[in-house]
């Protein structure tokens, strides 16, 4: 039984887990020769990892990994050989529903060294289910290789999600992670990215958003030990209703990473009094030679912002609901694939019609 | 047949508990130019922004006349779909809204139909050659990055799409060089007809070389003290507001 304060779960269990019969990646599409996508119950015997490479203890805890290595019933993994890059995005794309309920992925995506590739996990419900997903993802990233890992999740908010994501990164290596949260009860996701070697760098650009009663607690941590590796972080979220959310993002600088540098930012919008919003970012550093920087902000609406667009026609909530869209959007446009920015704009604008 | 566009009555206006509009007269009919001229502190754009409804501005005597109805509880966004109109002396900037999406939305609300995206499209294009505004500036973000002269171009820009009865200048030639206020100042003109109304406050009489005024107010520690044509503009261009404040302080 697990019990986790900042997110009200008391005493909690996973639910025992069927199978997940639903297709959830495209085999048809594509992929160059030195490329290889299998459904990780297939092929956990094509890769070879060595298991005990695991260092840390990490992500979300030893309860949620070993849950989802115990008991996986979906996920995807890819080996990318040496120089193979993959132009087309590759999706996976995950719906719950009353017979499909819970998704436990394992993904495991092995970059060799200059492979490049886009990869999008999806995250939905169909229809009034208590969804439940526990997902665990490892990238390796080896030298000079580069990752775009984007994650979107819109369950409903009868759900739980639960997500750890781990990377480690080589030498020149680079992983990119996109990370969008605009649904579920509660929702505890992780991303760790260890950069272990010299220049290796690590991205990961975050948006969220609360309504109802959603609880949320968001860890992201750059692990630097490579000599010059760059890491940068910046999350923006909005938070209306009772939602609450922790966000702890950490900019760790182990012994070894001389000259490295790390920033994260945060900006969220409080829209409602009786949002939560706790910000609590951590510098940790082993060396001297190093560049660390955060900066968090928390504010309300700009009243002059409000009072601008008012002035040009737009009612209130249509004017603010512009500004908290406009907030969000300079991480929409990173997301490279136009079906998937309009689905996220969709899912925001959608969440305040509701509100 | 009404020709009152704008009625206002012993104004006074308060910001933060400070009384800085203290009865305050003004009336334009339809198709007039008005200038509102006077030393900074004075009141004008605590004016501008009473008259677009801004909350922080409250009204505590008399009354604002809009097409005679009294606006003086409305709120901005339905002042703005009654034809006001306010060219902001600093535009705000709104990250992740373009030009072209805000505009459009601005238009449905302003008149009350959607706009197809294509004819919105060619209207945009079409008004943004007339006011030399490169054709990229559609997809930038609403005035972010915008150099001043940039913003204020875009200020007339949403003027000329959302045709107002009545348009309210804000220190709009401010920041701007020859040209550009040669620029705006025909688009103004273009907007202006027999019914719709301009109400320009400035203290340069750069725009008053291309506009022709039909009266000029001096507006003076919250009151307009004296009102004539372009000649009392040229007047204090020469002599600068301490005559008139000497014999409004006398009277």
């Amino acid at each position: 039984m697990i019990t986790w304060k900042r997110i009200n779960l008391k005493n909690y269990t996973f639910p025992l887990v069927d199978e997940y019969k639903k297709e959830y990646i495209n085999l048809e599409e594509g992929l160059p020769p030195g490329a290889r996508l299998d459904k990780t119950c297939n092929a956990i015997n094509s890769i070879k990892i060595n298991w005990s490479s695991i260092r840390e203890d990490k992500g979300l805890g030893k309860d949620f990994i070993s849950y989802v290595n115990e008991s996986y019933n979906s996920g995807i993994s890819l080996y990318l050989e040496k120089n193979t890059v993959v132009d087309k995005p590759i999706m996976a794309d995950f719906i719950m529903e009353k017979e499909n309920p819970a998704v436990v992925d394992k993904n495991i995506i092995v970059a060799q060294p200059g492979s490049q590739a886009v990869i999008v996990f999806q995250y939905s419900t169909d229809g009034e289910v208590e969804a439940f997903h526990n997902g665990f993802t490892e990238i390796y990233a080896k030298e000079n290789s580069s990752l775009t890992i984007i994650k979107i999740q819109r369950m409903n908010s009868l759900s739980h999600n639960f997500d750890t994501n781990v990377a480690y990164v080589k030498g020149g290596g680079r992983v990119n992670w996109i990370t969008v949260e605009l649904g579920s009860q509660i929702s505890g996701t992780n991303y760790t990215t260890y950069l272990d070697e010299e220049s290796s760098q690590g991205y990961l650009s975050s948006i969220y958003m609360g309504d109802g009663e959603r609880k949320m607690d968001m860890s992201y941590s750059m692990i630097h030990r490579g000599r010059r590796s760059i890491s940068h972080i910046e999350a923006r979220g909005a938070l209306m209703d009772n939602s609450r959310k922790v966000f702890r993002g950490n900019l760790d600088f182990r012994r070894g990473a001389k000259h490295a540098k790390g920033s994260e930012e945060e900006y969220v919008l409080l829209l409602d009094p009786t949002v939560k919003a706790d910000s609590i970012p951590g510098l940790l550093c082993e060396e001297d030679d190093v560049e660390g920087e955060h900066a968090a902000s928390a504010g309300q609406i700009n009243e002059n912002q409000l009072f601008y667009l008012m002035s040009r026609g737009l009612r209130e909530k249509e004017a603010e609901k512009l500004i908290i869209e406009g907030s969000l959007m300079p991480i929409v446009d990173k997301i490279p694939i136009e079906s998937l920015r309009q689905i996220i704009n969709g899912e925001i604008r959608r969440r305040f019609a509701d509100a | 047949m009404r020709n009152k566009l704008l009625s206002i009555r012993n104004l006074k206006v308060s910001v933060d508990e400070q009384e800085i509009l203290k009865g305050l007269d003004l009336e334009i009919d339809k198709g007039e130019i008005h200038v509102i001229m006077g030393p900074n502190g004075g009141g004008k754009s605590t004016l501008a922004y009473t008259l677009m409804g801004h909350p922080e501005y409250s009204i505590t005597n008399g009354t604002v006349e809009f097409e005679g109805e009294v606006i003086n509880d409305m709120k901005a966004d339905e002042r703005a779909r009654k034809g006001i109109f306010l060219s902001f002396q600093y535009p705000e900037e709104i990250p992740g809204v373009t030009v072209e999406d805000f505009l459009r939305t601005a238009k449905t609300s302003v008149t009350g139909r959607p706009q197809g995206i294509m004819a919105f499209r060619r209207l945009l294009k079409e008004k943004m050659d007339l006011l030399e505004i490169k054709d990229e500036y559609a997809s930038r973000y609403l005035n972010v990055g915008f150099s001043g002269g940039e913003k204020k171009k875009n200020e007339i820009l949403q003027m000329s799409i959302l045709e107002p009865k009545l348009a309210i200048l804000d220190e709009t030639d401010s920041g701007l060089d020859v040209d550009a206020i040669k620029i705006v100042a025909e688009g103004v003109k273009r907007i202006k007809d027999e019914t719709r109304s301009i109400l320009v406050i400035t203290h340069y009489n750069k725009l008053l070389d291309f506009l022709e005024p039909d009266y000029v107010h001096i507006l003076i520690d919250g009151k307009i003290v004296k009102t004539g044509g372009i000649e009392l503009a040229k007047e204090i261009d020469e002599e600068g507001y301490e005559n008139i404040r000497l014999s409004y302080a006398h009277a």
